[in-house]
């Protein structure tokens, strides 16, 4: 058990000189496999892997006290505060309390893992000078948040029990290289509330044709294959359309075909999507404007981005 | 990296096959026993279903391998398993069958229409009024058998990520429209080869008595989807057992017949297609044909020595035209009725396994 000790060793200096800790953390952009999976048990275990996406972050301002109580600005953003109470509880420093700020450029609702952005930043920034460990870090936003995305293991490819907080299987590296034109498939952009909606009830023809996603998967990371991820998050993305359908996603499929790109990609609890085209492809700049302008023609507003090692 | 594991069961430790590579672009699923999979994910189902537990009784016909494969997870497992089979099984599996605690039935006769096969039904239509709270796991129509198949899907994506062909036998049709489904949902434009035998109803010839067994049928299997075919080879017996040796001779891989038959399309398919990555089922193991396949003598006496093995496949339009020799048929995925034309409708046909309800139970 980490203690806190160290940083501060009492409360009298914290009131002499105040401090002020910072986290951020990065938005993701959906996911590029999520489902169910049967352990060696038999037990099924819901998991995915997230894409994570840099151009959109959150940070967190904590200037930690001794009132042993946390405060949050914007007041409704409950689970950072949640997240920063549990991580100060695990370090041992119940009497620490303090004002957290949050600050994100990441829209709700979306499916980009804003909530999960604000528990991660905040988490950071209550631990101040001790790191903790990403596992640590996934187990107290679980219990912050019910369902956390696999965020703070950056770009590392891992399949994250997303309700349990644990990595079902490290995929032993990065995720291999994307550059991604992402839009929002909801044009009013009042996106899904993720943890009213019920968790997709997969069938048995479904648990089981998860099993292939996953070993192409492990296939693309070794290979670092933007080609094979590309087929896991369309498969992926086609068994989602049974239970948080994308408007228009026959068309986005066929736009993909036409422009060339390696994949689909979707929020699996949003309402975003992305066209995967590989960074190493020297035609890849032109299909990405090419789908951007195919994408502004059916009203939707879009972005690019590229996934890389962080 | 995982750590190598140690499994609870024989039956879990061969359910995968080995993965070899047999040429620049040619790789083998090489199986010991593939009717593990399905006998394993169709007991499996049931159990959750609470349709069985220790103790049941499960009547099933077959004189190969599903057999073998639902008597070993029986005797594991405490079931009474009941195979009706008939006079074509060898000896040695009866014994083997027998050993672990399987009863099994041998029909004398054929049956008038639908042979062997048919009587077979009969009989186990007597049995199943015998015993009214049994399992019939029947492999030609229940789901689970090309149900079974993700976990091969699984491996072959997981080392060998982008594949172009699948080649392998149709019995039943399990094998490959389960794992050509479960490839597909990541390679759609995954060719599937299908290798039947002449005189097997399978893709539409005239049923008529067949030497090669394992691979075709006398009826049409509900689990057969034609439609998932790109293409249709007919192998005969004395083709299949010679590549059989081939397989044995060239890569020390000792497999039986239908593994052959295989081995002679999949060859022939990555050596025509350079740049195309093809893999290989190959069913089981050649022990059960050391007497036979195995046996020079054996093929002589029965007429089906062949020096040399076919370099090319004949090219047909119909299923009739089809000779007593390798042949082709491009199906490019059409239905039964497509391809064959005419009046005959075969068994009713279910589609995409995969498209099915999928919360249904089955
Ligand atoms: C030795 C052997 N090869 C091939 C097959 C054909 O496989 P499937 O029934 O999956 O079509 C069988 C089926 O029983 C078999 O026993």
């Amino acid at each position: 058990m980490v203690s806190r000790q160290q940083v501060y060793s009492s409360s009298a200096a914290l009131q002499a000189a105040p401090r002020v800790e910072f986290g951020y953390a990065n938005a993701h952009h959906g996911e590029i496999f999520q489902g169910v999976l049967a352990d060696s048990g038999g037990r099924l275990r819901r998991g995915l892997v997230s894409l994570v996406c840099d151009v959109m972050t959150s940070e967190a301002i904590f200037q930690p006290d001794d009132t042993g109580i946390v405060s949050v600005d914007p007041v409704w953003k409950t689970k950072a505060r949640r997240a920063v109470e549990l991580t100060l509880e695990y370090l041992g420093q119940r009497e620490v309390g303090g004002r957290l700020v949050i600050e994100s450029t990441i829209p709700p609702r979306w499916g980009m893992g804003s909530s999960t952005s604000d528990v991660t930043a905040a988490i950071r920034a209550a631990c101040g000078e001790i790191k903790l460990s990403p596992h640590i870090v996934a187990a107290l936003a679980v219990q912050a948040e019910t369902a956390s995305d696999s965020l703070m293991f950056g770009n590392r490819a891992v399949l994250f029990a997303h309700r349990e907080g644990v990595i079902i299987e490290d995929f032993g590296g990065a995720l291999p290289p994307l550059e991604v034109v992402g839009f929002n498939t909801d044009p009013t952009g009042s996106g899904v509330d993720t943890l009213s909606y019920t968790p997709a009830r997969y069938g048995w023809r479904e648990i089981e044709a998860f099993r292939p996603l996953v070993g192409l998967m492990r296939q693309a990371v070794q290979m670092q294959s933007p080609h094979l991820a590309g087929r896991v998050a369309t498969a992926s993305s086609r068994i989602n359309q049974r239970y948080l359908p994308k408007p228009h996603f026959d068309k986005i499929e066929r736009l993909a075909e036409d422009t060339g790109a390696l994949g689909v990609q979707v929020a699996h609890s949003g309402t975003i999507a992305g066209l995967l085209f590989d960074p190493g492809d020297p035609s890849t700049p032109e299909r990405a404007e090419t789908a951007k302008t195919m994408l502004d023609e059916l009203r939707f507003t879009t972005w690019q981005f590229q996934s890389r090692e962080l | 990296m995982k750590n190598r594991e140690v499994d609870q069961t024989i039956t879990d430790a061969l359910a995968l096959p080995r993965l070899v590579r047999l040429s620049e672009n040619l790789f083998a699923a090489s199986f010991v026993l593939m009717k593990l999979l399905p006998a394993r994910f169709i007991l499996d189902r049931a159990r959750d279903a609470a349709l069985i537990g220790r103790g049941s009784t499960i009547i099933e016909t077959t004189s190969g391998t599903f057999g073998l494969a639902l008597a070993m997870i029986s005797a594991l497992r405490g079931y009474n398993l009941i195979l009706v089979s008939d006079p074509a099984i060898d000896d040695a599996l009866k014994r083997r069958l027998e050993d672990l605690g399987c009863r099994v039935e041998i029909v004398r006769e054929p049956a008038p229409v639908g042979g062997y096969q048919r009587a077979r039904l009969n009989r186990m239509a007597e049995l199943q009024a015998e015993f009214p709270d049994h399992f019939w796991p029947s492999q030609y129509d229940n789901p689970h058998n090309p149900g079974a198949y993700a976990p091969l899907a699984e491996l072959l994506l997981e080392a060998i990520g982008h594949i172009d062909v699948l080649v392998g036998t149709v019995g039943s049709g399990g094998s490959m429209c389960g794992t050509g489904e479960y490839l597909r949902t990541v390679h759609p434009d995954l060719k599937l080869f299908g290798v039947d035998t002449p005189g097997s109803v399978l893709f539409g010839q005239p049923d008529r008595k067949r030497m090669l067994r394992g691979l075709g049928n006398s009826l049409m299997p509900q689990n057969l989807d034609h439609s998932v075919f790109d293409e249709v080879h007919w192998v005969a017996a004395a083709e299949a057992f010679r590549a059989t040796r081939l397989l044995h001779q060239r890569h020390a891989l000792f497999q039986g017949g239908t593994s052959g038959a295989a081995y002679m399309v999949g060859d022939w398919c990555a050596r025509r297609n350079p740049d195309e990555k093809v893999v290989l089922i190959l069913p089981d193991e050649g022990y059960r044909y050391q007497d036979t396949i195995y046996d020079d003598e054996w093929l002589h006496s029965q007429d089906l020595w062949l020096p040399d093995p076919p370099r090319e496949p004949h090219l047909v339009d119909h299923p009739h035209e089809a000779g007593d020799r390798w042949t082709r048929l491009q199906w490019e995925r059409r239905s039964y009725e497509q391809v064959i034309g005419g009046s005959f409708i075969p068994a009713q046909q279910s589609s995409s396994f995969l498209a099915g309800s999928p919360s249904a139970g089955d």
